[in-house]
């Protein structure tokens, strides 16, 4: 159990994310949000952008790796 | 007493005082100085000071509903830095703080071009000693790049205020547009100090190299004092929407896949710039109070982000997150001020970004610039991804920690307590933030359309990273180099200049010879002209060579 502390905190931590994320889909169904644009409006357009934003920039990242990425000592030689 | 002090001014004296008094007092006469130096704040708007030189009326004190914003926070984040380094001796980093912070308020008082040169070259000379203060091989070469390229920005000012007051007579600091060709030079001035795209390479590369300290101090007053001084003199230039648009994008990437987290945190403060930068841009009312409020709120949050990485390098010894984990069981009071700065910087309502951010969203809602709205929404959610969650996911999670670490020091805990009180403070009373932003602001952030917009935007994207981590998507820390946009300086421009400098100096060299074995004269004996009078090539002593070059020739083209 001792070495288990940050598995169970990630478990609670991810229920909790999960609940949450439930909580404001339902929430959108019952209001009408305002927005600048009408594409804002629809219903779980934010979340669907964060979402696949996240993954994009994360993805896109570990690619540039290829290009970007030297030794810790390529300035030094 | 105080009517015509320039405020700043109480804290370069004491920094010059400061080494003949004892250690015991030195912080707290730099507290002292800040205070004195904040009574200006009282004097309210209008001219205060002025000095007739050479033909030339210099504006030295002027203070209107622009600067005091800027002056507010620049003297809390002084305050900040000091509580935070009380336990640092080292006497020439003390008083290079003092003399920055003091010139960078000093900055945002000159009511003229050549004043703001004055203080503009100051802030660059005083900070080149922070980064020294870091105190290795790699911040000593660092802050020889950082000086180069702060001078550069001064002498682009320079040129741009100069031939200003050659072809209107006026050198007032005034609004300016980018037709003129003095109007270009001031904009690259500012714009290198401003960490516009290509021209930020300085920024990633001198603030991860100072002292757990310094960079706290590096991070608040040199990039903000170029948003303030756009914001004076290029609101509503077109260009800065796109420049400040890439500015939000780009570092992203780079914050993802880099290592060293003080050095993820300097792309995510180039990444918070680009959004002030698109608020300059559109220039109205609206963008400019968000600019005003966003440079104010981050600030705070950007010194409490570098506040708990530098507890953590003064703890470990490393910023690495490939070194890093487990931290929040012995550092559990940094962990929780960490992931508060880290909700701050992602704009989670109720803390202070969101109510500043909100602003400039709105704005450019409401000048109908999708393209931008959208890309502006996207780095939101950068954002998130770098400073919410990479900083604190792997400096104090990650995975458990073997070896026991202290926490940080008390003066360490009550800089970032006060900071991430700000933080919580600003982003539920918005009002006393909107109460001193340059125009009348009649604004709701607090709206159901708002909030929940934004918490789904964060929580989805949080959901992402569960998810990514769960499939083992998310990439793991590797120890390397990322390259940005100084590779073009520190390695290309060498790459090419060495080879060329070395024929040309065996060419120089073959002439000597042969000058000396003809005429049979002293010269001869020497054994060559390199050997003799030169020494090797360094990376900041070519870089400087080509950049005066560079300077030289678009003064030339300026004079034609």
């Amino acid at each position: 159990m001792k070495n288990n502390n940050l598995k169970t905190y990630a478990k609670y931590f991810s229920q909790f994310i999960i609940a949450v994320a439930g909580l404001l889909i339902i929430i959108d169904f019952t209001i009408h949000r305002h927005a600048y644009f009408h594409l804002e409006e629809i219903i779980g357009f934010p979340a669907i952008f964060g979402f696949i934003c996240f993954v994009f920039i994360v993805i896109v990242g570990k690619q540039l790796r290829k290009i970007l990425m030297r030794k810790e000592d390529y300035y030094d030689k | 007493m105080t009517s015509s002090m320039i405020p700043g001014l109480w804290m370069i004296i004491a920094s010059i005082l400061l080494p003949i008094i004892p250690h015991y007092f030195r912080q707290p006469t730099m507290i002292l100085s800040v205070v004195l130096s904040s009574l200006s704040l009282l004097n309210g708007f209008g001219t205060f000071l002025t000095w007739d030189i050479l033909g030339f009326n210099l504006t030295l004190y002027h203070s209107d509903n622009l600067t005091l914003p800027f002056a507010i926070i620049f003297h809390i984040a002084s305050l900040l830095v000091i509580i935070y380094g009380w336990h640092n001796k080292n006497l020439i980093e003390n008083m290079a703080t003092l003399a920055y912070a003091g010139s960078a308020i000093g900055a945002l008082h000159a009511g003229d071009f050549f004043s703001l040169f004055i203080w503009w070259e100051a802030t660059a000379l005083t900070s080149v000693f922070i980064v020294l203060a870091g105190n290795t091989i790699s911040a000593r070469n660092s802050a020889m790049r950082y000086l180069i390229i702060q001078v550069c920005s001064g002498v682009l000012l320079l040129i741009g205020a100069s031939m200003m007051v050659y072809q209107t007579g006026n050198h007032e600091l005034t609004k300016l547009d980018l037709s003129s060709n003095f109007g270009v030079f001031i904009f690259l001035a500012f714009g290198i100090k401003a960490a516009f795209p290509f021209l930020n390479g300085w920024l990633q590369d001198s603030y991860p190299e100072s002292s757990p300290t310094g960079t706290v101090a590096l991070s608040a007053f040199t990039t903000k004092l170029a948003i303030y001084a756009l914001a004076r003199t290029f609101p509503g230039t077109e260009t800065l929407i796109w420049i400040g648009a890439i500015m939000t994008a780009f570092p992203v990437f780079f914050a993802v896949i880099e290592n060293d987290l003080r050095r993820v945190l300097s792309f995510s403060l180039n990444n918070q710039l680009g959004f002030m930068v698109v608020g300059i841009g559109i220039g109205t009312e609206l963008s400019l109070n968000g600019t005003v409020a966003h440079a104010f709120v981050h600030i705070i949050y950007k010194a409490l982000l570098f506040m708990s990485m530098g507890a953590v390098l003064h703890r470990v010894g490393t910023t690495k997150a490939s070194e890093l984990g487990g931290l929040y069981k012995y550092m559990p009071l940094t962990t929780i001020f960490c992931i508060v700065g880290a909700m701050s910087i992602s704009a989670f309502p109720l803390f202070s970004g969101f109510v500043a951010k909100s602003l400039i969203m709105s704005a450019l809602g409401g000048q109908g610039l999708i393209l931008i709205y959208f890309v502006l929404f996207f780095a939101s959610a950068g954002v998130l991804e770098h400073s919410g969650i990479k900083i604190p996911y792997f400096a104090f999670f990650a995975h458990e920690r073997k070896t026991k670490v202290k926490e940080a020091p008390f003066n360490m805990l009550l800089a970032m307590g006060i900071a991430a009180t700000l933080c919580i403070g600003i982003g539920v009373y918005p009002k006393y933030l909107y109460s001193i932003l340059p125009y009348a602001v009649d604004y709701q952030p607090y709206t159901i359309d708002h909030v929940v917009s934004q918490l789904q935007l964060l929580v989805f994207a949080i959901l992402a990273f569960l998810f990514l981590v769960k499939f083992k998507l998310y990439p793991s820390e590797i120890k390397s180099t990322v390259l940005n946009s100084d590779w073009f300086y520190r390695k290309m421009l060498p790459g090419i200049g060495r080879p060329l400098f070395k024929t040309l100096s065996s060419i120089i060299n073959k002439v000597y010879l042969l000058i000396g074995l003809l005429f049979k004269s002293s010269l001869g004996r020497a054994k060559s002209f390199t050997e003799v009078h030169y020494i090797k090539v360094t990376t900041p002593g070519f870089a400087a060579l080509v950049l005066i070059s560079i300077l030289f020739f678009m003064l030339i083209i300026a004079v034609i």
